[in-house]
C-alpha cells in the first residue's frame, strides 16, 4: 500500500512537472516567435561567386592557369512595400591584387502600379545582356559577348534617374525604362594613346553640363511571356566642356531578342538570346600617335556588333544526370571604326557543355575561338583559342 | 532637351499605339493566370526555374520585389508569384 502511494505520488508530481515544462516550452516558443517574426523592413545578403581554369593559345603561345575567381556580394533591402535598395560589389583579382568595385547601388520607389522611380548607380537597360544576363550563374557562356565590358561599345552602368514599369494591353505585355544619366565620355588619347575616339562607360564625374538620355521598350508578342523583343536608344554629348571635343555627341542603339520555350517533342527547353549594338559618335580629329610630325587624323566613328546564343537543356527527360546537362553555342561579332588606331573586327565562336548542380550552381566546360583583326593592344590579325572550366554559384 | 523630347515621344508613340490597338485592359486570360503559371512562364526566362524551397517567406518578399524591378513584372504578377512561392516552400 505504502509503495502504491509513493508510485502514485511520483506519477502525479512528474505529470505536473511535465505539464509545467510543456507550458514553459510553449511560452519560450511564443517568445521566440515574437523576436523572430519579421518586421516590415527586410534585409538580404546574396550574390555570386565563380572560379575556374583557362588554357589559352594565342598564335602558338600557350598559357594556362586557375582563374582567381570573382566574388560579387549583392545587398538587397526592402524597406516597405514601396521602397527598395540594391547594391552589388564586384570583387576580383586585378593587376594590384584583390580589387573591389561597385557594380550598382540604387534606391527604387514604387510610385504606382505602372511607374517605379529609381535613382543612383544602376545597370543600364541598353539591350538585356548587362542588366539581365551578366552574373556568372546566369550567363550560359564563359564570358560576356564581344562588345560588352572593358573597351566595349555597349554601355554598362551609369549614375542618374530612371522611370520603369510594365503593363498589359489586352494579352500583350509591354515594359519600358527611360533614364537620364551623366553619360559616356570620349577618350581624347591623352591617357591611353591610340584609343582616341573610343567611348568610356561607367560611373564618372560628369565632363559637361549636357545629360545623356536613353530608354528601352520591351514587347512580349505572346501572352505566355516566352518571347521578348526590345529596342533601346541612348544619346548625349560625350566631349568634355571647353575641350577640342566639346561638341562631340554619341547615338547608341540596340535591339534584343529572347525566346525560352519548352519543346515537348525534344523533351528539352531551348533558350535563344541575342543583341545587336550600334554606336555612332560624331566625327572629330584626333592626334595620330603613329605620326612623328604630330599630325591629326579622322575616321568614321561608327561601331557595331552582335551576339546570338542558343542553349538546349533536356530538362523534360527522366534521367537525372542528362536532365542537368546543357549545350550552349554562341556566335559574336564586333566591328570598331575602320581606320581608327583601335580598329578591330573579331569574330568569336563559343561551344560549351554545362552541368547544373542545382538551379543556381553550374559547372561549365567549353571551347572559345576568337579571330580577326584583334585585340587593339596587339594591333594585328590574331587567333585566340581557349579551353575553359568554370564553377559558378549564385547564392 | 531635344533628346529628351525625341526619346520620350518615341516611347510615347510606341506605347500609345499599343494602347489604342488593344483595349488597354488586361485580357481575362491573363488576369486569370495563377501564381504557379506566372512562375512557370516567367522565372525561367533569364535563369533556371527557381525552386520555392530555396527561401523563407520573408526572403521571397525581398527577392520577389527585386525581380519585379529587374524583370519588369507587373504588380499583379509579382503578388501572385510571391504568394505561390510562399505557399510552396
Ligand atoms: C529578365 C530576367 C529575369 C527574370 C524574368 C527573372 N529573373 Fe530572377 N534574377 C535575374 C537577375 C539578373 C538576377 C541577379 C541579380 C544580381 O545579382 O544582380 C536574378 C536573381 C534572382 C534570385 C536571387 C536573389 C535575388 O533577388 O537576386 C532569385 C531568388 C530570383 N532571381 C528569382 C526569380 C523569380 C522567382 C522569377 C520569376 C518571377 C525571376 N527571378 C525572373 C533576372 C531575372
Amino acid at each position: 500500500m505504502k509503495y502504491l502511494l509513493i508510485v502514485l505520488a511520483l506519477i502525479a508530481t512528474s505529470s505536473i512537472y511535465a505539464q509545467d515544462s510543456l507550458s514553459t516550452i510553449e511560452r519560450q516558443a511564443l517568445q521566440n516567435y515574437k523576436t523572430l517574426k519579421p518586421g516590415k523592413s527586410k534585409f538580404m545578403i546574396r550574390g555570386f561567386f565563380f572560379t575556374g581554369f583557362d588554357a589559352v593559345d594565342v598564335e602558338g603561345v600557350t598559357d594556362f592557369g586557375f582563374i582567381g575567381g570573382g566574388f560579387n556580394p549583392v545587398l538587397l533591402y526592402k524597406q516597405s512595400d514601396k521602397l527598395f535598395f540594391e547594391a552589388e560589389l564586384e570583387g576580383g583579382y586585378g593587376a594590384n591584387g584583390f580589387e573591389l568595385g561597385l557594380g550598382y547601388a540604387n534606391a527604387s520607389f514604387i510610385l504606382n502600379k505602372y511607374v517605379t522611380v529609381r535613382a543612383g548607380q544602376f545597370l543600364l537597360p541598353f539591350g538585356t545582356f548587362t542588366e539581365k544576363m551578366h552574373p556568372a550563374w546566369i550567363n550560359r557562356s564563359v564570358n560576356a559577348p564581344l562588345g560588352f565590358g572593358h573597351d566595349g561599345i555597349a554601355p554598362s552602368s551609369d549614375v542618374g534617374l530612371e522611370l520603369r514599369g510594365a503593363f498589359y494591353t489586352g494579352s500583350l505585355k509591354l515594359n519600358y525604362q527611360i533614364y537620364v544619366v551623366n553619360g559616356p565620355q570620349i577618350k581624347d588619347g591623352s591617357i591611353e594613346e591610340g584609343e582616341a575616339g573610343m567611348l568610356k562607360f561607367g560611373y564618372m564625374k560628369d565632363n559637361n553640363k549636357d545629360k545623356t538620355v536613353g530608354g528601352r521598350v520591351g514587347i512580349f508578342p505572346f501572352s505566355n511571356s516566352m518571347m521578348e523583343v526590345g529596342f533601346s536608344a541612348m544619346m548625349g554629348k560625350v566631349g568634355t566642356e571647353g575641350s577640342r571635343y566639346k561638341d562631340v555627341t554619341a547615338n547608341l542603339y540596340a535591339v534584343d531578342f529572347s525566346l525560352v520555350k519548352p519543346l515537348s517533342f525534344m523533351k528539352s527547353v531551348i533558350d535563344i538570346k541575342g543583341q545587336y549594338n550600334y554606336s555612332q559618335v560624331s566625327s572629330a580629329d584626333f592626334l595620330d600617335v603613329e605620326d612623328t610630325t604630330g599630325g591629326f587624323y579622322s575616321f568614321d566613328n561608327i561601331s557595331n556588333g552582335y551576339y546570338a546564343q542558343l542553349t538546349v537543356r533536356p530538362s523534360l527527360i527522366e534521367n537525372k544526370f542528362f536532365r542537368n546537362l546543357e549545350l550552349v553555342g554562341r556566335y559574336s561579332v564586333l566591328q570598331t571604326p575602320e581606320g581608327a588606331l583601335w580598329e578591330q573586327n573579331p569574330t568569336q565562336i563559343t561551344v560549351g557543355l554545362n552541368y547544373w548542380l542545382d538551379w543556381r550552381t553550374v559547372i561549365k566546360f567549353g571551347y572559345q575561338t576568337t579571330s580577326g583583326l584583334g585585340n587593339h593592344d596587339l594591333g594585328a590579325t590574331i587567333t585566340q583559342d581557349m579551353f575553359y572550366f568554370r564553377w559558378a554559384m549564385g547564392f | 532637351m531635344k533628346k529628351i523630347i525625341i526619346i520620350t515621344s518615341v516611347i510615347a508613340v510606341l506605347v500609345g499605339s499599343f494602347l489604342t490597338v488593344s483595349s488597354c485592359k488586361v485580357s481575362p486570360m491573363v488576369a486569370m493566370k495563377s501564381g504557379a503559371q506566372i512562375w512557370g512562364e516567367n522565372c525561367i526566362r533569364c535563369h533556371n526555374g527557381v525552386s520555392p524551397d530555396a527561401f523563407s517567406d520573408a526572403e521571397w518578399e525581398v527577392t520577389g520585389m527585386h525581380m519585379r524591378l529587374r524583370a519588369n513584372l507587373t504588380q499583379e504578377e509579382t503578388n501572385k508569384v510571391i504568394e505561390f512561392l510562399q505557399s510552396a516552400n
